[in-house]
């Protein structure tokens, strides 16, 4: 994933370190936008925060997290260097209210803002998280009582809702198969 | 016809204006030709109620109505303090101002030398003032600055205020300004933010969006609709926008703060319970005078670090 991923500083994208309100917001938007699709093979963006002071919660709305919602599935995003308790709450109630899933890593360790998996899909998901990619394959064979068919559908539920990527590669015994991917 | 509004002769703040009016002539009924405001000796105007009469008066100016206020005291009173807190350089010059308007503004002289306050300032989307947050903030931290949660306060705080003023920027589709202020009052243990426009009101963007929406919202009454947006986050933008008023009114009340919402002819005086904002403590006014716009407070109380 690393050679697929790339890291945005979203502070090169505003006018000034606080981001404020929708209006502000909406031209960062078509900035992110412009950036994303002039890196067409990049998987995952890693926004670091470094330097960004506050932003409230509608310039959150209307900036990382929309984009993440446009390209839900196909490109993920997630946050690198995001330290202030007040500015993840911000980040946190714009993700929530789009139900949109972002992941915040810190230290190597990722946790999910926005929504919660299912119950039935928190263990998919942890496993998943420990690995820069992963099969249903390895899920279903790492899990007592769990059929490939059944690892495979909660991944898949997991890629559509916005919490995985994925991406159909060889599979070892010919034939191709779903490789899924963290954000992050 | 010409109507005569007299403030009280001591404290007014917003709850004592809304008395005052609604003992008096609808300002903005057509009846009134000519109204004319009275401040008499001793009256002096809290923050929350100055912002509110300033909107009040140039709408009434803008509607063609004659308006004058008389200062019985003149600058030694309320006067003095309303001209250090930059309120006749907002006022329309059409408004008549007895016994004469001041001749230089305390706001331009003093602007930003004390840290209880910070002067009124204009909001207009043409002319966006980038730091203003910023300053209503740094004047918060210098009243509260020492207590253990400075640090969280610091970050609530601007939060709240962007998210007031991106609202008035957002559904204030009028040509009249809109104000925001800060006043600490030691004395009593508060500090008042006031924000305040005189554009459509929250309820005249929303109610048409919602009633495609969501049906089960646009049957509550204006009261409710408005406790909602506070509680739950609602936009005229759809489901998954309306979260900015939403996520200022739960940091308020992290910080404990009281919650002032007047729109045009209601007004919800909201004081944070274990559960947060909710209906059923909620103060609620209805069939006030007309006054344009959505005009919000926030109320926080200063502990002894403040």
């Amino acid at each position: 994933m690393n050679e697929i991923s790339v890291v945005i500083r979203l502070f090169d994208f505003m006018e000034r370190p606080e981001g404020w309100g929708r209006s502000q917001g909406r031209d960062v938007y078509q900035k992110l936008i412009t950036f994303v699709e002039d890196h067409p093979g990049v998987m995952v963006f890693q926004v670091s925060l470094n330097g960004v002071r506050r932003v409230d919660i509608s310039f959150a709305s209307e900036t990382v997290i929309e984009v993440a919602r446009r390209y839900r599935g196909s490109k993920g995003f997630c946050f690198i260097d995001l330290t202030d308790a007040d500015m993840l709450e911000n980040w946190e109630a714009a993700a929530e209210r789009k139900q949109q899933p972002v992941m915040v890593w810190k230290d190597n360790v990722g946790r999910v803002i926005g929504m919660l998996p299912s119950q039935g899909n928190q263990s998919a998901f942890d496993f998943a998280l420990k690995r820069t990619r992963t099969r249903a394959a390895d899920f279903a064979g790492a899990t007592p009582g769990m059929s490939i068919a059944n690892a495979s559908n909660k991944f898949k539920q997991l890629w559509q809702q916005g919490f995985l990527l994925r991406r159909e590669e060889a599979a070892e015994s010919g034939g191709v198969e779903f490789a899924y991917y963290r954000i992050g | 016809m010409t109507c005569l509004i007299e403030f009280p002769s001591n404290w007014m703040n917003a709850s004592a204006l809304e008395r005052v009016l609604g003992s008096s002539c609808e300002p903005h009924s057509s009846d009134n030709t000519d109204i004319e405001f009275s401040f008499p000796a001793g009256s002096k105007v809290m923050i929350d109620a100055g912002l509110r009469l300033l909107s009040l008066f140039n709408q009434l100016d803008f509607s063609t109505h004659r308006v004058r206020l008389n200062f019985e005291e003149g600058q030694a009173g309320v006067m003095g303090y309303l001209n250090r807190m930059g309120f006749f350089d907002h006022l329309s010059p059409m408004v008549e101002v007895f016994p004469d308007r001041p001749d230089f503004s305390g706001a331009d002289v003093y602007g930003g030398m004390n840290t209880g306050l910070v002067e009124i300032a204009r909001i207009n989307r043409e002319v966006r003032d980038a730091a203003l947050p910023s300053r209503l903030t740094d004047a918060l931290m210098r009243a509260c600055g020492n207590r253990p949660d400075a640090s969280d306060l610091e970050g609530a705080a601007w939060t709240i205020f962007a998210e007031l003023i991106d609202n008035i920027f957002s559904h204030s589709e009028t040509p009249l300004d809109g104000y925001a202020a800060l006043q600490v009052y030691p004395r009593g243990h508060r500090l008042k933010v006031a924000v305040s426009d005189s554009g459509l009101g929250i309820m005249e963007t929303l109610r048409p969006a919602l009633q495609q929406e969501s049906p089960v919202l646009s049957r509550l009454s204006d009261l409710d609709l408005l406790i909602e947006i506070f509680r739950q986050g609602v936009s005229r933008h759809g489901t998954d926008r309306g979260c900015g008023l939403k996520g200022s009114a739960a940091k308020a009340m992290k910080y404990k703060a009281d919650l002032d919402v007047r729109l045009p002819n209601i007004r919800v005086l909201l004081k944070p319970g274990i559960q947060g904002y909710r209906a059923d403590t909620a103060y609620c006014y209805q069939q006030l005078p007309l006054i344009w716009g959505t005009h919000i407070c926030f109320t926080f109380r200063l502990d002894d670090n403040c």
